[in-house]
């Protein structure tokens, strides 16, 4: 890089003045962005009391972990409705992710290396799929999960979870399978091996980041599912996270500080999953839509 | 056909031209092995409802769902639909919530791009803070909002007396003034940063040195901009507008969760209507009807989306 030069060359031209917009800009732009992560945070330290003031205060006199405490103790009703719905969504998230992932590889594999008739037709129904809105399903698939018996339980909401999982999976790991080059599995069919030998023992290796940053993705997007679990079920042991918190809304009164702790505490799995893999993630979404 | 070098050595005949398509699908039987699981899947959670939607927006239907004693009515909710002020004040409402909320998304998520496409320390971190919206589930990004925008403690109001502009709070989502464009900031907070990992992909295939030649003809940071990269930037621009012009038209999660489509429906979008059609008034059958006209209006858009894609597809094979 010719650093010195460009930057010489730029302040001549007064781009020293774009450069300052720019700083500008993004510590407004940080300051939008975290300030209602913050702002969650700071009210899940509060007592009911202390947030029930105006004007609010910006840090609270009396910072307490209590809301916290009352999430995670098993012994009282909040938390061990809180830790169910916990458990419930990892567990719900976790089973898509795997059913997705491993329906999704082969048939990635196949649309990235094979031409039989019907590949593109077929690439683009599932790439479409992406584009309609979960309410589109909602009826008829409640319809479906009721007469298979599945309304309240897991199994409604995994197998619907497909309908998006599986989808933006196929997509992702194409696009991983599209930057492996077609002459290792060759190498591999001359050396004698089959093609599901070649697929199995060199392509699935190298694909490995493609798998984690799709697992991610899926896990996430369960995590954050909301609509589906919202309808179909109905008891309150089967709920997952989003729908569960509703409960620290009661007619009268709302827990806001219990609220924004249990916000607080279903945002961190997902943030900190996307904070480490998050190099695997951004490829992951950017290379269907930009190659170069 | 597509002929990638050495493709034949994963056939056990190489393709000869002119096969009729029977043989072709043949041919190819193994590789559909591949695909069957995944499309056996999709037409049963995907497939299947498409077309039990458009069959149930011919019928009307009973309120318990119990379907033996739907009644086939024509185009009837088609008509109840289109003949009613609250789809037309609906459609307007889902207008503004899409176009603005699009474009104010891909200009934040352009300006973060551009500020943070030149090196500097700290950027990977700041990337990632930015990025934390749009990771955060839809359902807590509604609830801390509701907090924020409350009418008796809410800190925006607390912020905004601070600085001396309003001198009680303000009461931003129940208001039918307001309402959808509060909604709308939320949203925009939620989506800015898909735009900006997209244009920030996209800033990285604009060649260095057309930059460098411009900047040595003496054009401004602005005309490089314009005339640089700009240009580069349009293909993943379509993606990234229609991407997100089509996860905003389909939003639910913070309309409904922040204000459930009111005060008197000024911040309902179709999606929260339908839901409301459905599951709040049990209308199933003029639900599927709306479903089903969302349906044709997201083939258009699919349509150029596909169109958008496979434009960058032919570029690249011309590269």
């Amino acid at each position: 890089m010719t650093m010195e030069l460009s930057a010489g060359a730029a302040k001549r031209r007064g781009a020293g003045g774009w450069r300052w917009a720019g700083r500008i800009f993004l510590v407004l732009l940080l300051g939008f962005t975290v300030m209602p992560m913050i702002w969650m945070f700071i009210t899940s330290l509060k007592t009911g009391f202390a947030a029930m003031q105006y004007p609010p205060q910006w840090w609270p006199a009396e910072p307490t972990l209590d809301n916290y405490w009352r999430l995670i103790d098993p012994s009282g009703t909040v938390g061990r409705d809180f830790l169910q719905y916990f458990w419930n969504s990892i567990w719900v998230s976790t089973l898509t992710t795997i059913l997705a992932v491993v329906v999704a590889v082969p048939a990635a594999y196949a649309f990235s290396r094979f031409r039989f008739p019907g590949r593109t037709f077929l690439f683009f129904a599932v790439l479409l799929r992406n584009m309609f809105p979960a309410v589109v399903f909602l009826v008829p698939l409640f319809i479906l999960m009721k007469a298979l018996g599945l309304v309240n339980t897991h199994g409604s909401l995994i197998l619907t979870y497909l309908t998006f999982g599986l989808p933006l999976a196929i997509w992702l790991l194409k696009g991983f399978y599209d930057n492996i080059p077609v002459q290792l599995e060759q190498a591999a069919r001359i050396d004698g091996a089959t093609r599901f030998q070649a697929f199995f023992l060199i392509v699935m290796p190298l694909s490995t980041p493609g798998i984690i940053a799709t697992s991610i993705y899926s896990f996430i997007g369960a995590w954050n599912e909301y609509i589906y679990a919202y309808t179909f079920l109905t008891r309150h042991d089967q709920m997952t996270l989003p729908v569960g918190i509703q409960r620290f809304f009661s007619e009268n009164a709302t827990d806001w500080p219990g609220l924004m702790a249990a916000t607080f505490m279903m945002s961190i799995p997902v943030v900190v999953l996307f904070l480490v893999l998050q190099r695997y993630f951004v490829r992951a979404l950017t290379e269907g839509a930009v190659k170069h | 056909m597509s002929t990638v070098p050495g493709q034949a050595i994963f056939r056990d005949v190489p393709e000869p031209k002119r096969l009729g398509l029977g043989r072709k699908v043949w041919n190819s039987r193994f590789d559909y092995l591949y695909v069957a699981p995944a499309l056996i899947v999709m037409l049963i959670v995907i497939g299947y409802p498409i077309y039990y939607t458009i069959e149930l927006s011919f019928f009307n239907t009973p309120a318990s769902l119990a379907l033996s004693a739907k009644q086939f009515n024509g185009l009837d909710n088609y008509v109840t639909i289109l003949s009613s002020p609250i789809f037309w004040k609906v459609t307007w409402q889902t207008v503004v919530w899409t176009v603005v909320s699009t474009f104010f998304a891909f200009m934040l998520g352009l300006g973060a791009a551009l500020a943070l496409h030149r090196e500097f320390v700290g950027r990977g971190f700041l990337r990632a803070l930015l990025l934390i919206p749009w990771v955060v589930s839809a359902v807590a990004a509604s609830y801390v909002w509701k907090w924020l925008y409350h009418s008796d403690f809410g800190a925006i109001s607390a912020m905004l007396s601070g600085i001396g502009l309003i001198d009680r709070p303000i009461n931003f989502i129940d208001n039918t003034n307001t309402s959808l464009y509060a909604l709308i900031v939320v949203n925009v907070w939620k989506e800015f940063s898909f735009a900006m990992i997209m244009l920030m992909a996209g800033l990285q295939t604009v060649p260095d040195t057309l930059l460098r030649a411009a900047q040595v003809d003496g054009a401004s940071p602005w005309q490089r901009f314009w005339h640089v990269t700009f240009p580069h930037l349009s293909g993943v621009s379509m993606v990234t507008l229609l991407l997100l012009a089509v996860q905003n038209f389909n939003s639910f999660i913070i309309p409904w969760i922040m204000t459930g489509g009111g005060p008197a429906g000024s911040s309902d979008i179709w999606i929260t209507h339908i839901y409301q059609l459905a599951f709040g008034r049990q209308r199933w059958g003029v639900a599927s009807a709306y479903a089903v006209i969302l349906f044709i209006v997201m083939m258009v858009l699919g349509y150029f989306y596909v169109r958008a894609l496979t434009k960058g597809d032919e570029a690249r094979a011309g590269a």
